[in-house]
């Protein structure tokens, strides 16, 4: 249990995070907490596939939909803790999404990751619009109207505090990700990872099942861009296959560039970022009067990109950072 | 007949039109050091390419004590013990050193994903192993200062070094070297050559060597193979190889008769 210590004093700094943020800010500053630590799943778990083993995927947002519409399903119409315990609901389908979500990556991998590339973006983005337009023609999944009647996460009772539920459920389910895909890469698993992308040739000379790694990462990655779908159908109740378009694939992309191919704190970083900028630009929008946010949130990515073509934090995780500054001080 | 490690038999490989090898018989026995010579294109690294499992043979048998290969993906032959560096050098070039070598010890990790996620003793433990396995390799080498270097920062022969060091750490049984001493000078080649031959002792190796290095090629190799063209030309012992007159004739030419 000693090697879950500090996942679990990790959550507890989370639980006062919260507990500011959910007594203390208002209702939209709530929310947008929310929508961080979601993107912090998604921009994890696609590091995995793009920044670690370096296959281009653009394919997030279908695993992604996967996943909110098996968490809208199964905790609408599934009952199976009685309303007491339904926390557990929740947990058996968040659990449930990544499954299926992992197994569409499986059918998904398995054929096209011996492409490379650009042909492997290709054919992760066409799979993410199928999905979409899928759903819309699925109709006992609500179609194109969406589904809406999503439950909300059981609140204290009495106690009025505001998104903390949800807030806790997402860190909860944040921490995992962060945790496991941490310590996957940083061990001969996650080596492996990192020798596909650096030479597949080499790595299946000196003994690598390049496809098999490939596929793996691809799983995992799937599973949890499917648990990110869960948080996100539970944090608005509604979710149309709108939700899910390509630009939520490119954001994601967008996030683990930005942070840092290979660095997984670095994508923790740029969710925060890509996130807060264009609402924080908002405020700039009353002084100009026209909506220059998109133009302004662009250019900074532009100029990121010109200035650290590596993303912010290249292939450095923070803790190397504080290793560096501590040898420097001493 | 003392035990073959490494039988080639009528190995045939055809790029189109192009027999890039043709009937190549050859074998080497166990603890041997070969060599594998021949002038620019003759099919060398073609050969090695078969040997590893990158391409697939148009015709002939491959077995390596006693199995074949024909038909096993590379990284499979890797299990089997036979390895490879590589003509341009293929490192992990963004990784440290200490990476590249425990990606080579990765096919001998039994630990799971879950161990991984859990930090268990198992995992511990085989990491330990492995980075102790990957210090002592580097040690062999005089390259254990570098182990945290990252691998494109190193000077030239040393990454030529460190290739060979990765190969032994998947515990090969024998082990191919493509041009080992490609753009090395005369005293790096010479430490080289003695590199090649303190490690096969000490690890029980059987390796073979393209090199165009006649230097390193006549003084180490106590058999030498010669391909011409994809066919072999001569086989023999250095001696035989620098008196055999269709080696003279592939190198140099035939004399014109006046």
């Amino acid at each position: 249990m000693k090697a879950f210590r500090n996942p679990a004093l990790a959550f507890l700094i989370m639980l006062l995070i919260g507990l500011v943020i959910n007594f203390g800010f208002n209702s939209y500053l709530q929310l947008m907490t929310l929508f961080i630590l979601i993107n912090c799943v998604m921009a994890i778990s696609l590091n995995l596939v793009n920044g670690y083993t370096g296959q281009f995927s653009l394919g997030h947002a279908g695993f992604m939909a996967i996943g909110a519409y098996t968490s809208a399903y199964v905790s609408t119409k599934w009952a199976i803790f009685p309303p007491s315990l339904s926390l557990f609901n929740f947990l058996l389908s968040t659990i449930l999404s990544g499954c299926v979500a992992a197994a569409f990556g499986f059918l998904v991998g398995q054929p096209s990751l011996k492409l490379k590339g650009d042909y492997l973006a290709i054919v992760t983005l066409g799979f993410g619009e199928i999905i979409r337009s899928a759903f819309i023609n699925l109709e006992f999944l609500g179609g194109a109207r969406g589904y809406s009647g999503i439950p909300n996460l059981p609140t204290i009772p009495g106690i009025d505090a505001g998104r903390l539920m949800t807030y806790l459920y997402c860190s909860f389910w944040l921490l995992v990700t962060f945790v496991v895909i941490w310590r996957i890469c940083h061990s001969s698993h996650g080596r492996a990872f990192l020798s596909i992308r650096e030479d597949d040739v080499a790595a299946e000379a000196m003994g690598i099942n390049s496809t098999k790694v490939k596929v793996r990462a691809f799983l995992i990655s799937s599973f949890f861009a499917g648990v990110a779908g869960s948080l996100f159908a539970f944090v608005n109740n509604f979710i149309t296959p709108n939700s899910f378009s390509l630009i939520l694939s490119i954001n994601a992309v967008i996030m683990v560039v930005l942070g840092g191919m290979g660095s997984l704190t670095g994508s923790l970083a740029a969710a925060f970022i890509v996130t807060l900028l264009p609402e924080a630009l908002r405020s700039v929008q009353e002084v100009t009067g026209v909506d220059l946010r998109m133009v302004i949130y662009s250019l900074t990515l532009i100029i990121v990109m010109i200035v650290r073509p590596e993303g912010l934090f290249g292939k450095k995780e923070i803790p190397d950072f504080w290793r560096k500054y501590v040898r420097r001080s001493s | 007949m003392s035990d073959a490690l490494l039988k080639v038999e009528n190995l045939t490989i055809q790029f189109g039109g192009l027999k890039a090898v043709a009937d190549l018989n050859f074998t080497i026995e166990k603890g041997q050091l070969a060599g594998l010579i021949g002038p620019n294109g003759a099919g060398k690294t073609t050969v090695f390419n078969l040997l590893t499992g990158v391409y697939l043979p148009t015709a002939g048998n491959i077995t390596v004590s006693g199995k074949s290969t024909v038909g096993l993906k590379p990284y499979q032959i890797s299990k089997v013990g036979l390895t490879r560096t590589f003509q341009n050098i293929r490192l992990f070039k963004n990784l440290t050193v200490l990476e590249n070598i425990l990606i080579a010890c990765h096919q001998h990790v039994s630990y799971g994903l879950w161990d991984c996620v859990s930090r268990s003793k198992k995992f511990y433990l085989q990491e330990k192993q492995n980075t102790e396995k990957a210090y002592q390799l580097l040690k062999v080498f005089g390259m254990e200062d570098k182990a945290l270097a990252e691998a494109s920062s190193l000077p030239y022969g040393a990454q030529r070094k460190l290739e060979i060091v990765r190969a032994l750490a998947t515990d090969p049984k024998m082990i191919l070297l493509d041009e080992p001493a490609a753009g090395m000078n005369h005293s790096e080649t010479h430490q080289l050559m003695e590199t090649i031959a303190q490690v096969r002792k000490d690890f029980n190796l059987t390796v073979l060597l393209i090199e165009h290095d006649m230097k390193l090629v006549m003084g180490i190799c106590e058999k030498i193979i010669v391909l011409d063209h994809g066919v072999k030309i001569a086989e023999g012992t250095a001696s035989q190889i620098q008196n055999s007159p269709q080696v003279i004739e592939a190198y140099l030419g035939v004399a014109e008769e006046a």
